[in-house]
């Protein structure tokens, strides 16, 4: 096994498995339009909810998507495979989370313009919503992996990995809708935007190495 | 392939939860020679096979190949011991080429071809591994010992749903691997039938 020609088979996998990226975007789509049903759909409540709403919507999507992120790895006995490749598998799991990211993550992204006209979001908050999304969504599943990592070998792993991850995941939502926030009322939003971009650099480092030893940790 | 002498089990402890597995084993295994491993079920083989890969840590004791010790965070190891485990990283979505592929990238695709050919998966080339039968899976996953030149094989249960073809072509494979000065350790709770194999025995 090469980095090459492990990348080339997981595109082969997440394309074969687009049904995954459908369910994700159905999902965020769903939790986006439901919410003006259940509150309040009027202008003045949404354009101001907006922001916030797409986040949620946008961090329970990929929460459901990378919980399994390892999952199938694990059961056919490809994580074994990894280790004994010769390969460092903090980069075999950076390749394969940037990989689902753009995947999962991307269409989001690309529909977060139409719904935040859906949702009346102001024009001016709409650069700082989706570079928010861009500098944040990265993390989510860089964070995502390690959860999903520890909780692999676990039948019923999936309630727990939640619990190790929503703390991780509470600053990035955090930071991310303060930044719109900021716009909304005309302050800057820099501050947020570049803390945000810290704890992306932060993971990016931290939970591929993270990610690893967990995953040696659960073949055992 | 590189060329060894031998690989030194020393003094092996292995631990699973609770238990204790073979305390204190010690195993001189030369190349070119076939050593199975023994015991009920239950008694470690797996987790022996696991602690030569590297993939678990003994308690105690050390590995060494000729005189270089080899521990479980080791580097030069893998490129020269090909592990096939119970489960053997064979995706069901990829086809059988791909799966191959992604394994075997330096391999040609007349090597590829032929190795397809002997292991009756020819026509099957371009189907998705979930759509083959579990013994065809197994064939997909041991086509990795005709395209790559490892010198140590660790497999677990290599004859585990083989037909009665299947198992004569394997074993004439282990053969191929013990002539050209391979090392070979198996789990099989069957008779090898044309191999004088060496035993390693667990017990409980």
């Amino acid at each position: 096994m090469t980095y090459v020609s492990f990348l080339r088979a997981e595109c082969h996998l997440v394309w074969r498995r687009k049904q995954n990226m459908v369910n994700s975007v159905l999902f965020f789509l769903l939790v986006v339009v439901l919410f003006p049903l259940g509150i309040d759909a009027t202008p003045m409540f949404l354009s101001k909810a907006a922001s916030g709403i797409i986040w949620c919507a946008a961090a329970l999507a990929i929460l459901t998507s990378v919980e399994s992120l390892f999952k199938e790895d694990y059961h056919d006995g490809s994580l074994e495979q990894w280790l004994v490749s010769g390969l460092s598998v903090p980069i075999l799991v950076l390749i394969k989370m940037a990989l689902h990211w753009l995947f999962i993550a991307l269409p989001l992204l690309l529909l977060s313009p139409v719904l935040s006209e859906v949702l009346y979001l102001p024009d001016n908050s709409f650069w700082p919503l989706f570079m928010s999304l861009m500098l944040a969504t990265p993390s989510l599943f860089l964070l995502g992996g390690i959860g999903s990592a520890v909780t692999v070998s676990l039948r019923q792993g999936g309630v727990l990995m939640l619990l190790i991850v929503l703390p991780l995941y509470l600053p990035i939502i955090i930071f991310a809708t303060s930044v719109t926030k900021a716009a909304q009322v005309g302050l800057p939003y820099d501050a947020p935007l570049a803390i945000l971009g810290a704890i992306f650099f932060v993971s990016l480092v931290v939970s591929p190495l993270m990610t690893a030893i967990s995953i040696k940790a659960s073949v055992n | 392939m590189q060329s060894y002498v031998s690989l030194t089990l020393s003094n092996i402890s292995i631990e699973r939860g609770e238990r204790d597995l073979c305390k204190g084993l010690s195993v001189v295994a030369q190349f070119g020679r076939l050593y199975q491993i023994v015991g009920e079920n239950g008694a470690g083989k797996s987790s022996l096979l696991k602690v030569i890969a590297g993939l678990l840590r003994p308690v105690e004791g050390e590995i060494f190949l000729d005189d270089k010790v080899i521990g479980a965070a080791m580097n030069q190891w893998p490129q020269d011991c090909l592990y096939l485990g119970h489960q053997y990283g064979v995706k069901r979505l990829l086809t059988v080429e791909e799966n191959i592929r992604c394994y075997c990238p330096n391999a040609s695709r007349e090597n590829i071809h032929s190795a397809l050919a002997q292991l009756d998966l020819l026509p099957y080339q371009n189907t998705p591994v979930k759509q083959l039968s579990a013994g065809q899976a197994k064939r997909v996953a041991l086509s990795r010992l005709w395209l790559s030149d490892q010198a140590i094989w660790l497999l677990d249960e290599p004859f585990s749903s083989l037909d009665v073809k299947g198992r004569a072509l394997l074993e004439s494979k282990l053969e191929q691997q013990l002539k050209r000065g391979g090392l070979v350790i198996l789990t099989t709770h069957q008779a090898l039938l044309r191999i004088d194999a060496q035993s390693i025995e667990l017990t409980l």
